[in-house]
């Protein structure tokens, strides 16, 4: 490799149109200042109320679901036929447990859009239940759960869907925006690949490898 | 443009009282920073909503994980490792997002077919700098548009000076090679 010079400067032609690539705005201090010690309180807190419950949750949610494990061999943990896991002793950290919650959740809310989406309108509550998951999926994103490379992929997906939802106005809502998000749903599978994710917690309890 | 030359004194002074809860102290390290960090931030990102959006992120990072600033680098340049990382991965977000959607619309509405009249260089340059891989475009923007050093560039990308010195030196030769026909208007 050559030991690259500086040298070969642009002309100063170049150089003075380079100065006008997106040229920046005045900064709005005093705007972002606000919004930063906004953003600082919203999160503090949202931490403050969010870590014990989810705790709590996500210990709850791995008490039933470790149950649900050793019962009837969920999570492709044990092939069937083979012994019984213990009850209770859930192979996945509580993310795992967690990441299930939220994906049940957002699967309800996706196969209600598709339903909302007939009649143009949507709920404000509606519209607050894809904001609050897109809040949970950017956490995910960041939390143990998004270096699953599977589980990262889908969480990608759903953060785009949940952005594009959230982004839609509450009344007379265009036909084509709707459209646009349904097909992509449907050209990605979405649904689907939540459903593959997500252990079948309202299927008929089976009896595999279970007593 | 002006550059205020900060002291590292002065900014571990404000470190180490904003790490003792001194919100006036937070203050003054927004305000000896916002603007490098903005005009960065705007560079990058083409657009004012997304430069707010990705100048205040980086702060309320900063602010949260100042008890890891160790005082190694300068302030600034952690600042920065932190402004681009939020940046780059905000751009990524949104070239995943326009790429799902142009996937969607199925080729209906074809991007300009070049018919319109001959483009001027600062139009032709601007669209010649996006093109470049993220990598040469972060270095163009950040040396010759913004007037960082290689030393600052290397530090905030965590990379050596020599290899923001090559990624510069190849972006200036692409954009050399995708402007060659305006090549009359600037050799004199």
């Amino acid at each position: 490799m050559t030991t690259p010079r500086d040298d070969d400067a642009l002309p100063e032609r170049l150089l003075d149109a380079a100065l006008h690539y997106h040229a920046p705005l005045p900064t709005p201090r005093e705007e972002m200042w606000v919004a930063i010690a906004a953003a600082r309180r919203r999160r503090h807190a949202v931490r403050r109320i969010a870590r014990p419950l989810a705790w709590s949750l996500a210990l709850a949610a791995a008490l039933v679901l470790g149950i649900g494990i050793g019962r009837h061999g969920w999570l492709g943990g044990a092939p069937r036929g083979a012994a019984p896991v213990a009850a209770g002793a859930a192979p996945g950290a509580p993310y795992r447990v967690a990441a299930a919650q939220y994906l049940a959740r957002t699967d309800v809310l996706l196969t209600d859009f598709r339903a909302v989406s007939r009649t143009g309108r949507l709920d404000p509550q509606f519209l607050a239940s894809a904001r609050d998951l897109l809040t949970t999926t950017r956490l995910m994103l960041d939390s143990p759960a998004g270096n699953d490379p599977h589980l990262q992929i889908l969480l990608q997906d759903l953060e785009l869907v949940l952005a594009q939802i959230t982004q839609l106005p509450t009344e007379a809502v265009g036909r084509t925006e709707l459209d646009l998000i349904n097909q992509g749903l449907t050209q990605r599978s979405v649904v689907a690949r939540i459903r593959a994710a997500t252990p079948a917690a309202g299927a008929p309890a089976r009896t595999i490898g279970a007593l | 443009m002006t550059v205020t030359v900060r002291s590292p004194v002065q900014d571990a002074e404000l470190i180490a009282r904003a790490r003792a809860g001194d919100p006036a102290a937070e203050r003054a390290l927004y305000e000896a920073h916002v603007d490098r960090v903005y005009r960065l931030a705007y560079r990058l990102a083409g657009d004012d909503d997304r430069a707010r959006d990705y100048t205040q992120e980086t702060f309320i990072r900063a602010f949260e994980r100042l008890r890891e600033f160790r005082g190694e680098a300068r302030f600034s340049t952690w600042l920065h490792a932190i402004a681009l990382s939020v940046a780059l991965n905000g751009l990524r977000q949104v070239k995943r997002l326009r790429r799902y959607e142009t996937s969607l619309q199925d080729g209906q509405d074809v991007a300009g077919t070049g018919r319109e009249a001959e483009p001027d260089l600062k139009r032709r340059l601007a669209e010649a700098i996006d093109a470049l891989p993220e990598g040469y475009r972060t270095v163009f923007v950040m040396h010759d548009v913004e007037g960082y050093t290689h030393d600052e560039i290397g530090a905030a990308l965590g990379v050596e000076a020599g290899t923001s010195k090559a990624q510069l030196s190849r972006a200036r030769a692409k954009l050399r090679f995708v402007l060659a026909d305006f090549a009359g208007e600037w050799v004199s």
